[in-house]
């Protein structure tokens, strides 16, 4: 079998659809995705995992200079750094059938989209190229008397 | 300093598993950055083989899953508030790519059985089983670029949108007519008309003009139907034969001159002058024909002979080793390496 992975493809450049990040956080890597490296996992307590959907995590801040951050979650603050990846990193972004049609024909040429039922990964698109990502590789600090 | 709300995404449960990071090789990333055009990388593989990816052109990697200990989050902005960024994933593997041979093994085993010879050149209509280059794209873990390289090296026929390797000895007559005819017509080699020359060919000769069109195309350039011979290429075939005399004389004076061993390398062996045979003989011993895999290819080559010199094993290994240097660690690896009075260097079984 054949998964097509698609660069620069007109989807992922398509105004309509891109947002960009905050300028400060922009100028890291990408316009519109930023990578963010923890020592350790964001773990949640929760019946179903869907609960934490759209939940707030903490608080970012990134210095001026675009060299330093940190990460506040509760009375933790974790303190990190921009660093420059070894080798380059293409995010890839699964494609699925039928909101991506369009796209599709146009990158594809002799693409058949298989009439298939609805969710089908059709291949995938890589939506960003990162050359730098923010590493958050110390222990957390706690912080105290300041409400969190 | 300014902050950011980081929440996690309204979708992130039912996005899970729909980002991946891929390590991008220097030569894949200057190939991204500089082509303003959309490139299409294929992953191909079956469910039982090792997935492979594919450039656009003539290159293929292999795909490695490397487990993080740490966590890496897709962070993108949040489209409802623009003081907010989102966290869209949460992954612990990258994928490494690491460049390979094309594994066109396969094509052999596929192919099995399927040569044309002229017997079934002439058995036009019905239609024929087999693969098309549209399987054999999907089934064979290879770049486009390399496929069809292959396809011609092999000398594969698509006949009638099926994939067809010729056999050998009609291959050598269908040359041999060219070439005959070529000369009888006193046609220059530069500048061969090919539909005239295919059109006789299927008159006088029964060979049909889908054959003779894609052989012209290997052994030349076939521009506004104009072929040009390239007089080199058009010896390669002919190893078969086991003296360069009878080669000389199967392709007839004009291109005697450029008859050359070097055109065989990896399809023959040498056998120094023994009692029997006063000169050198040459033995028919194809590097396509020997396993691809290093241990029982080494196995095989030793059988043949005990001891190679460098020189001589090299050919036979460079379809298994992506560049000199993989050559030689294959060697290291397999081979027991002795040097003798005279600097030559022997290989002999470890």
């Amino acid at each position: 079998m054949i998964v097509p992975i698609s660069f620069n493809s007109p989807s992922t450049s398509a105004a309509a659809t891109s947002y960009p990040l905050p300028p400060t956080l922009a100028r890291i890597s990408h316009a519109e995705v930023v990578l963010v490296e923890l020592q350790g996992a964001l773990e949640i307590h929760s019946a179903k995992p869907s609960e934490r959907d759209g939940k707030l995590v903490g608080r970012l801040g990134i210095d001026d200079a675009g060299k330093t951050a940190t990460l506040r979650i509760g009375h933790h603050l974790l303190e990190g750094k921009v660093v420059q990846l070894a080798k380059p990193l293409a995010v890839l972004q699964r494609v699925l059938d039928g909101h991506k049609e369009d796209n599709m024909d146009v990158d594809g040429g002799e693409e058949q989209p298989a009439p298939s039922e609805t969710q089908t990964t059709t291949g995938w698109d890589a939506i960003a190229l990162i050359k730098r990502k923010i590493v958050f590789s110390k222990r957390p600090t706690p912080i105290v008397g300041r409400p969190a | 300093m300014p902050e950011f709300d980081l929440a996690f995404s309204a979708s992130l449960t039912e996005e899970t598993g729909h980002f991946k990071l891929l390590e991008l090789p220097t030569e894949i990333c200057a190939l991204v950055e500089n082509s303003l055009t959309p490139l299409r990388f294929s992953v191909k593989g079956q469910s039982s083989e090792d997935a492979v990816l594919c450039t656009p052109d003539d290159k293929t990697y292999t795909i490695r899953s490397v487990v993080l200990s740490n966590n890496i989050l897709v962070v993108t902005s949040d489209p409802e508030n623009d003081a907010a960024v989102v966290v869209r994933d949460q992954l612990t593997e990258i994928l490494e790519l690491t460049p390979t041979l094309p594994k066109l093994e396969k094509l052999t085993a596929l192919l099995r059985g399927r040569d044309l010879d002229d017997v079934a050149d002439n058995a036009d209509g019905e239609p024929e089983p087999g693969i098309s280059y549209e399987d054999a794209k999907s089934l064979i873990q290879a770049s486009d670029g390399e496929l069809a390289s292959t396809l011609r090296k092999r000398r594969i026929l698509d006949i009638r949108g099926k994939l067809r390797p010729i056999a050998p000895s009609y291959l050598t007559t269908i040359l041999e007519t060219i070439l005959n005819h070529i000369v009888a017509q006193g046609l220059k080699p530069e500048a061969v008309p090919a539909s005239e020359l295919s059109a006789t060919l299927a008159d006088e000769n029964e060979i049909s003009v889908a054959v003779s069109m894609q052989v012209m195309t290997w052994f030349g350039n076939l521009n506004d139907g104009v072929w040009v011979l390239d007089v080199p290429a058009v010896h390669e075939p002919l190893t078969r034969e086991e003296l360069l005399r009878r080669w000389k004389l199967a392709v007839g004076d004009t291109f005697e001159a450029s008859v050359a061993l070097d055109l065989l390398s990896g399809n023959y062996l040498e056998t120094a002058s023994t009692g029997l045979f006063s000169a050198d003989t040459l033995t028919y011993f194809p590097s396509s024909a020997l396993p691809v895999e290093p241990a029982s290819r080494f196995a095989d080559l030793f059988l043949t002979r005990q001891r190679w010199r460098a020189e001589d094993i090299s050919p036979f290994l460079s379809d298994i080793a992506l560049n000199n240097k993989e050559r030689d660690k294959l060697l290291l690896k397999y081979t027991r390496t002795t040097t003798d009075s005279g600097g030559q260097v022997y290989y002999t079984k470890r």
